[in-house]
């Protein structure tokens, strides 16, 4: 299922919007998108080492009787491939556990709390255990439908960034847009980050100019932010530190996830290009 | 690098023998789970204490329907968890998900329960000991990061602590881990088990003494007797029966009558309440009724002993049924001992020239025998009677009561309450089963993706090169515009214009084609894959996937990775 986008269908104008969100990333990547409509709850996701149980919103269940309609109007407006999903297991008879074999997963930024704590800087519980377990990114949409026409990648040069790297390179060729390269210098040469590059296979590509590398040296990460485009679907690695080193040295995720509006593809610690 | 404490100590581990590292993570979780009985133990002791005295009055009656309904709002809306007595979640955890449970039920239940059992539901504490234990089992071994199959093995470890702590019985710890929880006796999952259930009693005996729960006397046991262990397993396992249909006829009713949990909860509290206002005997976990049985206290005659057993059937019914948290061994030990009693009082009435053993003796009897039944656990049923009565004189009538008891509501109920719901949704795959060796693998694993996809327009000759240079039978025929999957040939479909060349530029791949074809999706059971390989006779299938074709998936691949993945499994 790793050619599928997982998701979680939420029947209200907000739903509406990631799920026009989710079509758009279908359809620029060719991806096969996997609605899940939940009639219950609560459902689980069962990963490598970590249940994570998944609270919903009860907006997620409002509405039950024109929620599939409302989900295949969309679909069959735009013509992406799509198809629903339907448990096979159930934990509990009420606890219904979704496969977590998929390419993609498209979250907002909150699923259990109310739909009204979205915004810049709030990324719920949930939505984060899954990023640290999957081995698949997390789309995070914006809160209102917005076409992205180019792909950028935030690398710092930790083993999540290269994942993420090589996932935008992944999408640039499924999508056919441009690719950047965002790098803060963090005090570091830039022969630092081109060695690391070069070590992974993964310098070709800018060397080849199918890569734009933007290089920042001065100002602050946050100011230096603001030269990622608006249009821009961001990528960016997660948790690669442990809990003591990220107090210390701060997450860079909570920064871009803080600031930048965009639509965003979390690549987790967990992730597996398999 | 990483030099946090966890780092450190989960590499002083993986340098050990796996055996040793699976003992030294048992006894952690044998602590665990210890504590986690003593807490819940204490708790309910505490509730007695306070809510005991007043439940001689009126409003008591609505005791249990407070306690139930704040057990289902604890549960559904502060810690968001679900109802019921939670040990199917512990087997299908074990059977179909390496082991792996949530830590929310760590304490979940434990609260819940103790808001049911001390409100004066009728339920037992030991489930949701079991599940708690479990999953303090469960999140340690992902804490060293254990493999799958020695999580479940320290999954078992945590449940068995936790009812060796709570009824100060090891052996009975491992006796229900073992064959009710894993379903497998082997010397790797033996030891563990032992060292957390030893390692949970002695928690238990150093916090809360040594004490043996229902102390007896020693009892007079004739040949007669022994012969009267065939007639009380006959009525045990009637009992058994009765109550594992009305407690699943309530769950099942209760769920589609009432839609609200917390007001289904409330509603089978009320009448429990009700029920407890006529007899309080039903009430709460009973064990001061089976302890007035077990040591011959017990005034009351046949008629009320046999109402007394409906009673309990019936409250046990509407406290679980309805949604409550609680677990069924309370309720079997009290349901047993009365039947017990139920059937000594007919003896005596009977033949009142033969000298019976005491309504004690009849009683434990009576407990083993519905415990075996309900359970289908004779093993545990024999452990738990022994340990919990210190009645070593009592072994042979037992055993016998507890294994023919078990035999025969087997007939009517052929699994037991845990496994019944699992078992009706496919889940329970027990170790070294068809269905469990084919879990193990998966579609993607067996697919095999060198094959020649031809399209409809492709012409015969064109074909039959392909079929000159391919080792396979079978062509997959694509859409050569949006690469949908329209089809299959089979070697056999084209031999009849092989041999005319004739027909080389006039005929197409769509002529001759297969469009009836049945696939398989990626998604699909490997049991349900072999079932289409026996009803459509074939050797290979396709695997499509939103219309896509992906592969094939051949009976030979997989009867071949069946074979090595049931030596691997034998090789553990």
């Amino acid at each position: 299922m790793k050619n599928q986008l997982l998701h979680i269908f939420r029947n209200t104008p907000f739903g509406r919007e990631t799920f026009l969100q989710s079509i758009y990333f279908c359809k620029m990547t060719g991806l096969h998108l996997k609605v899940f409509i939940p009639r219950h709850l609560q459902f689980l996701m069962y990963f490598s080492r970590e249940v994570v149980t998944v609270d919903l919103d009860k907006s997620f269940l409002r509405s039950p009787e024109t929620a599939k309609q409302h989900a295949e109007d969309l679909i069959r407006e735009t013509g992406v491939d799509a198809s629903f999903l339907e448990p096979k297991r159930f934990t509990a008879s009420t606890l219904p556990d979704i496969p977590v074999d998929f390419g993609f997963m498209t979250c907002p930024r909150t699923i259990s709390d109310l739909s009204s704590k979205v915004g810049l800087g709030y990324i719920g519980p949930r939505v984060r255990a899954i990023i640290k377990n999957a081995a698949f990114p997390v789309l995070i949409p914006t809160a209102v439908y917005k076409e992205w026409k180019h792909i950028v990648v935030l690398f710092g040069g930790s083993a999540n960034a290269l994942n993420a790297f090589r996932l935008g390179v992944k999408l640039q060729l499924l999508s056919g847009l441009p690719l950047n390269l965002f790098t803060y210098a963090e005090n570091k040469p830039k022969s630092y980050y081109e060695k690391i590059l070069e070590e992974h296979d993964l310098f070709s590509g800018i060397q080849s100019g199918g890569v734009e590398w933007q290089f920042v040296e001065k100002g602050h990460f946050r100011e230096g932010l603001y030269e990622v485009s608006h249009d821009a679907l961001v990528i960016a690695g997660a948790y690669g530190h442990g809990l003591i080193k990220e107090i210390l040295f701060g997450n860079m995720m909570e920064e871009i996830q803080t600031i930048l509006p965009n639509n965003l593809v979390i690549v987790g610690p967990h992730y597996s290009e398999d | 690098m990483d030099f946090s404490f966890s780092f450190l100590v989960r590499k002083v581990l993986f340098r050990l023998d796996e055996r040793l590292q699976l003992i030294i993570v048992a006894a952690l979780v044998g602590l665990g789970g210890g504590y986690a009985s003593v807490v819940l133990n204490l708790g309910l002791q505490h509730g007695g204490h306070y809510l005991m005295p007043l439940r001689s009055h009126w409003y008591a009656t609505f005791f249990p329907a407070i306690g139930a309904a704040l057990s289902i709002f604890f549960l559904h809306s502060i810690v968001r968890d679900i109802g019921g007595h939670g040990v199917p979640e512990v087997i299908y955890s074990i059977s179909r998900r390496g082991g792996l449970l949530r830590f929310r039920s760590s304490f979940s239940r434990l609260v819940s329960c103790l808001l049911t059992i001390a409100s004066g539901g009728s339920a037992g504490p030991e489930a949701p000991v079991v599940i708690s234990g479990a999953s303090i089992g469960s999140n340690i071994a992902n804490f060293f990061y254990l493999k799958d199959r020695q999580r479940t093995v320290i999954v078992g470890c945590g449940a068995a602590a936790a009812i060796a702590a709570i009824f100060n019985a090891p052996a009975t710890g491992i006796a229900f881990a073992l064959e009710a929880i894993l379903g497998e006796w082997t010397p790797i999952n033996v030891v563990p088990i032992a060292i957390a259930s030893i390692v949970g009693t002695e928690v238990s005996r150093g916090l809360q003494g040594n004490q043996i729960p229902f102390q007896h006397h020693s009892f007079y046991i004739s040949n007669v007797n022994l012969l009267a262990c065939l007639g009380l397993a006959i009525l045990t396992a009637v009992s058994s029966v009765v109550f594992m249909r009305l407690l699943r006829l309530v769950s099942a009713k209760s769920g589609r009558v009432i839609r609200s949990f917390w007001l289904r909860a409330a509603i089978g509290g009320l009448f429990v309440g009700v029920i407890g206002l006529v007899l309080p005997d039903a009430l709460g976990e009973g064990y001061e009724y089976v302890r007035s049985i077990i040591e011959d206290r017990y005034a009351s005659g046949i008629l009320l002993a046999g109402i007394s057993i409906l009673a309990k059937i019936l409250a046990t019914s509407l406290t679980i049924g309805s949604g409550g948290s609680g677990g069924i061994f309370a309720p079997c030990l009290v349901i047993g001992s009365f039947t017990g009693l139920f059937y000594q009082r007919a003896l005596m009435a009977a033949f009142p020239q033969v000298v019976w053993g005491g309504e004690g003796y009849f009683g434990l009897l009576g407990m083993a025998g519905v415990m075996s039944s309900v359970l289908q656990a004779p093993m545990t049923g024999i452990f738990l009677i022994i340990e919990i009565t210190g009645g070593y004189d009592v072994l042979v009538s037992v055993v016998l009561v507890s294994v023919l008891s078990a035999t025969l509501s087997h007939f009517f109920e052929p699994h037991s309450i845990y496994h019944a719901e699992l078992i009706e949704r496919g889940e329970l795959l027990r170790p070294r089963t068809d269905a469990r060796v084919l879990s193990e693998l998966s579609v993607g694993e067996l697919l095999e993706k060198d094959c020649h996809v031809v399209h409809p327009e492709m012409l015969l000759r064109e074909f039959a090169r392909i079929v000159e240079t391919s080792h396979r039978n079978y062509f997959p025929v694509e859409d050569e515009r949006d690469g949908r999957f329209l089809g299959m040939i089979h070697l056999d479909d084209i031999r009849p214009y092989l041999f005319d060349q004739g027909l080389y530029d006039s005929v197409l791949v769509e002529e001759i084609m297969n469009r009836q074809v049945v696939s398989v999706s990626p998604e699909d059971e490997l049991p349900d894959i072999l079932r289409k390989f026996d009803e459509t006779r074939s050797w290979s299938l396709p695997v499509v996937q939103n219309g896509r074709f992906l592969g094939l998936i051949s009976k030979a691949t997989l009867l071949d990775h069946y074979r090595k993945e049931l030596m691997a499994q034998e090789a553990e």
